[in-house]
This record gives C-alpha cells, structure tokens and sequence, in this order.
C-alpha cells in the first residue's frame, strides 16, 4: 500500500525538493558579469540583500503592504465569514460559490478588473466625474492603496473560507445563551464568538499573508513601475539582471522571513486560544 | 437567509455594510472586466459610447491569446491527467495503509502549496537549464517542461481533497461488504471509489483550474511561441487594458463559471471546499 504513495512522492521530491537545494546552492556562489556565475561558499548574496538600503526597503515595503492587507482581510473577512457560516439550505451554496468563484477566476483576470476601476478612465473615476464631485480624474491607479485593493480582493476568499469553516463549528447555542444571560452582540462577539474562533483567524491570517508576501500580479500591474515588492523582485534578477546568486538568495530571504514570521504567528495565536481553554477549565 | 446576528440596528447596520463590502471587493473586478469588453470604444472610459462583440472577435485574431489559450488548455489538461492520479493513490495509501513517517510524506506532498510560486518557479528554471545541459535537450519553453511544473499544482489540491472525502466515510459500509462476502478488489470498486467520488471531481476541478490559472510557477518557463494565457494577459497588461483583454479575461471566467456548474451537478461544490 505505501508504494501509493512514492510516484507523487518522487515526483514532488524531483520536482521541488531538488530544484530548491539547488536554487540554495546557488545562492551561495558568487556573480561574474563575464561567466554569469564563479562556484563559490560565500553568504556574500545574503549581506549585500541586507545590507543595500535599495532591497531592505523593497523588503519593508513588501512587510508593510503584507501585514497591513492581512489586517484588512481579516476585518472585512470575519463579518462575511459569520454572514455565510449562519446561513442555511441554498443560498448558503450559492453565498459560497460567490465567494469561490473569484478565487479560481486568476489574479492576472483580477487584476485587469481593478485596472479597468481605478485607471483615469476607469469605472470609478467616470462616476465621480459625471457626479461633479472631483473636476479632475483621482489618481487612484499605481500606488500602495491600489495593490493592497487588490491583494485584499485576491486573498479574501481564502479568510472567508477559512473562518466559516471555524465559525459553523460553533454552536449557536452558546451566542444565544450569552445573549439570554444579557450579553450584548458586541460583548457576545468579543467573549464568545471571537475567543471560539481564534484557531481559524490563526490558520487564515497565516494562510493569508504567505499570499500577501509573494503578490506579483498585483504588485506588477497594479503598483506601477516604481512599487516594488520581493516577489518581482526575484524575478527580475533572473530575467534582467542576470544575476542568478544573488536573485537566489532574495528568494531564500523571502521565503526565510515569511517561514519564520507564519511559525511565530501561529505560536502566538495558538498559545493565547490554549491559555483560555485553560482558564476556561480552571 | 435567517437572522444573521444578534445585533441592535446601528450594529447590525455595520455589519451588512461590511459584509457588502467585502463581497464587493471580491466580485467589483470580475464583473468590470465582463462589462468592459462589450464596450464599443477602444480606450476604456465610461459610460460606453455602445455595445459590441466584436472585441471577441479580435481577441481571437490576436495569435498571442489564441496560442496561449491553447497551450494553456493543454498543459491545464495533461497536468491534472497526471497529477489527479497520483495524488488519489498518494491519498488512498495515506489515510489507509498509515505508513510510517505519515505525516512527513503528507507535508512533503502538500509542500508546493507552501513555497511561493515565484520561488519555486525561479529554483525550476535553475533545475530545468541544468538539466538541459545533463540531457542536452531543450525543457524551458517546451510543453513537457510547463507540464511538470503544473503537475506540481494538481499533487496537493488532490492529496488534500481526496483525503477528505475518505477521511469522512464511514468504514462500516466497507466491512459490511466484506462481511457479504465481497472481495477486497469489488470492495474498493464498489463502496471505496464511491465514496471517494467526490473528492475526485473536485480534484479534477481545482487542479484544472488551478494550472490553467497559474502564472508566477510559468513565468520564467514559457519560452517564444509557448506562451500560457496568464502570461500573455500580463505582458499585454504591462502597457493597457482595453476591450481586447477584457473579452480574453471574460472568456476565462466563464470558462471557470460553466465548468463550477458542470461540476456543483455532480458533487456539491459548496461542502467539498
């Protein structure tokens, strides 16, 4: 029965495992613009990310909009999530299927839609013109507020999804309990609701900003030339650069901060649920 | 819909408008992009000076998207032929047989979900041009090349999927089968893979989509002439969105939306995520 198991273990082992100790590997050379690359053991690639004031704030910027549209989604997300978890029969499946859809509809087709809304011409600047509310076009298009929209829009399907699933799990029982016991909604949220759902706003906002970290699309299209982000980044050192070691090792950075950050994310949320199922016992 | 929260009406009020606003943000940029390719101009403004298809028409012409849509149907295709198979084994043999070292295989499979696709699309290009040099053969921008890479999509969604659906069956149908007198083989054939249905077609679904989507793993292993349709979309975003890419962009959620519906007659696609 194990041997199951070995052709996609080989395959994602051949695939992905191996491709990633070499990409490591390579990350350790050293670059030479007349060989592309000399064979070396030097974290040379690693100090020079950290240390040139143009990648840290490629990689302060790519924090910033991470954490901040993270944040977000889990604002907008966990009302539509509670909506959708206490919905019943059809409109339910209907309800998820919507929020489905836009999630398996591509962050490229997405991100044209925003184009399309925010651009001079676009839906929303056409609006506030014919209004007379502004007498020029906003420039709403190519700035940080614009790809967190559309970092927001890409990931929230994923918090919506991930938080229904908790909040169902809850029984209505114990809100409608608290409410009888003359809890207010706020309070029956705050003390109720919110402490029961903690291990999905954990799974989401994690799941969430390892999205948010490696957004190309969005950063791309939506950011203009000047925004950068770590994802296009990386990129750009194999495509224009040519410098493979040190693209490499942006690629390992970023991939390192976002393991590190999702392993201590989850720590603390998780020992903040399990001190309160404690207390609760106690 | 019943009552959704125990709220008073100022609460209750912030509450819908949040919810609104978060199924806005999800569906704004989907339903624009649907609207702006029937637009008669050619630079997008609003309102339309009229209503065409003709955009379709022109989408079609332009051999960048119709290779593209063909390449990415081919690759979407052969990656989920491959890959749901394989991941169904992987699946069956890990929620039954509970080899050991389980749960490390299990990571090990779901690890393509967990590194970023630029990541792991930059460390397969690296692969692949060494691997070029072994075999002195061309795998960047060849279709065997982006085949694998996707293959590398389909594994986890189908592990997760299919171990679900078995996850939630109920064994005693098995054991009573078995206890009828069935054989081991008419077994799996008849209660196992039934229950494992469902699971199945999801896999199918998401796998397909989900290759047929991708676009940072192809980024750098689409070659001249071998194009997906993500990174054809993009390149010809980086200068303009017009009516032209909105029909192709269109096209794509409908494809998306017929194949949800096929799928949700089959299994119910709202309790399979």
């Amino acid at each position: 029965m194990a041997a199951l198991v070995l052709p996609a273990g080989l395959l994602v082992t051949l695939l992905l495992v191996a491709p990633m100790l070499l990409l490591f590997r390579i990350s350790l050379n050293e670059y030479s613009p007349t060989e592309m690359m000399v064979e070396a053991t030097t974290a040379a690639n690693y100090l020079r990310a950290v240390a040139d004031p143009y990648y840290r704030s490629v990689l302060g910027t790519t924090l910033a909009v991470a954490t901040g549209s993270t944040l977000l989604a889990l604002v907008l997300g966990f009302p539509a999530a509670y909506w959708l978890a206490r919905m019943q029969g059809r409109w339910k499946s209907l309800a998820t299927i919507l929020v489905l859809f836009p999630l398996l509809v591509g962050n490229v087709v997405r991100a044209a839609g925003w184009l399309a809304l925010l651009g001079n011409g676009g839906a929303i600047n056409a609006a506030l013109l014919g209004l007379g509310l502004v007498a020029a076009p906003l420039p709403l298009l190519y700035n940080t507020g614009a790809v967190v929209a559309g970092i927001v829009a890409v990931v929230l399907p994923y918090m919506v999804l991930t938080l229904s699933a908790i909040i169902e799990s809850i029984p209505r029982q114990t809100e409608e309990a608290a409410s009888n016991l003359g809890a207010r909604p706020m309070t029956v949220f705050r003390r109720v609701v919110l402490p029961l759902a903690l291990p999905g706003v954990a799974a989401g906002s994690v799941l969430v900003f390892v999205l948010c970290m490696n957004t190309y699309a969005s950063a791309v299209l939506l950011g203009g030339p000047r925004f950068k982000m770590m994802a296009p980044a990386v990129y750009d050192q194999f495509v224009r650069g040519n410098n493979w070691p040190f693209g490499a090792a942006l690629a390992f950075i970023l991939l390192g901060i976002t393991l590190v950050l999702t392993v201590a994310g989850s720590a603390v949320l998780g020992r903040r649920y399990r001190r309160r199922e404690t207390e609760e016992r106690a | 819909m019943e009552r959704p929260l125990i709220l008073p009406s100022p609460g209750r009020l912030a509450f819908r408008a949040l919810v609104l606003a978060a199924f806005a943000l999800m569906l704004a940029p989907v339903l624009t992009v649907m609207v702006i390719s029937l637009f008669r101009q050619e630079i997008v403004s609003f309102p339309p000076s009229g209503l065409t298809l003709a955009w379709y028409v022109n989408a079609w012409e332009r051999q960048e998207f119709a290779r593209g849509f063909g390449t990415s149907l081919q690759v979407a295709l052969l990656a989920a032929a491959v890959g749901v198979p394989l991941g169904t084994a992987a699946a069956f043999a890990l929620v039954r047989g509970r080899p050991r070292g389980g749960s490390a295989l299990s990571t090990l499979l779901l690890g393509p979900l967990a590194v970023p696709g630029v990541v792991a699309g930059t460390a397969l290009y690296m692969f692949y041009l060494r691997a070029e040099f072994w075999l002195d053969r061309d795998i960047t921008s060849t279709l065997e090349g982006l085949v694998a890479a996707h293959v590398l999509l389909t594994i986890p969604w189908t592990v997760r999927l299919v171990t679900a659906s078995l996850q939630g069956m109920d064994r005693a149908a098995e054991e009573a089968a078995a206890n009828l007198g069935a054989r081991p083989l008419t077994v799996f054939r008849r209660v196992t893979l039934p229950a494992m249905r469902p699971g199945i077609i999801a896999a199918c679904l998401f796998s397909f989509i989900q290759s047929f989507e991708n676009l940072e793993l192809s980024l750098l292993l689409v070659g001249p002439g071998r194009t997906t349709l993500p990174v054809a979309m993009l390149n010809y975003l980086e200068f303009r969105v017009d009516p032209t890419l909105a029909a192709v962009a269109t096209v794509q959620i409908l494809l998306v939306g017929v194949l949800m519906l096929v799928t949700d007659r089959f299994v119910s696609i709202a309790r399979t995520v």
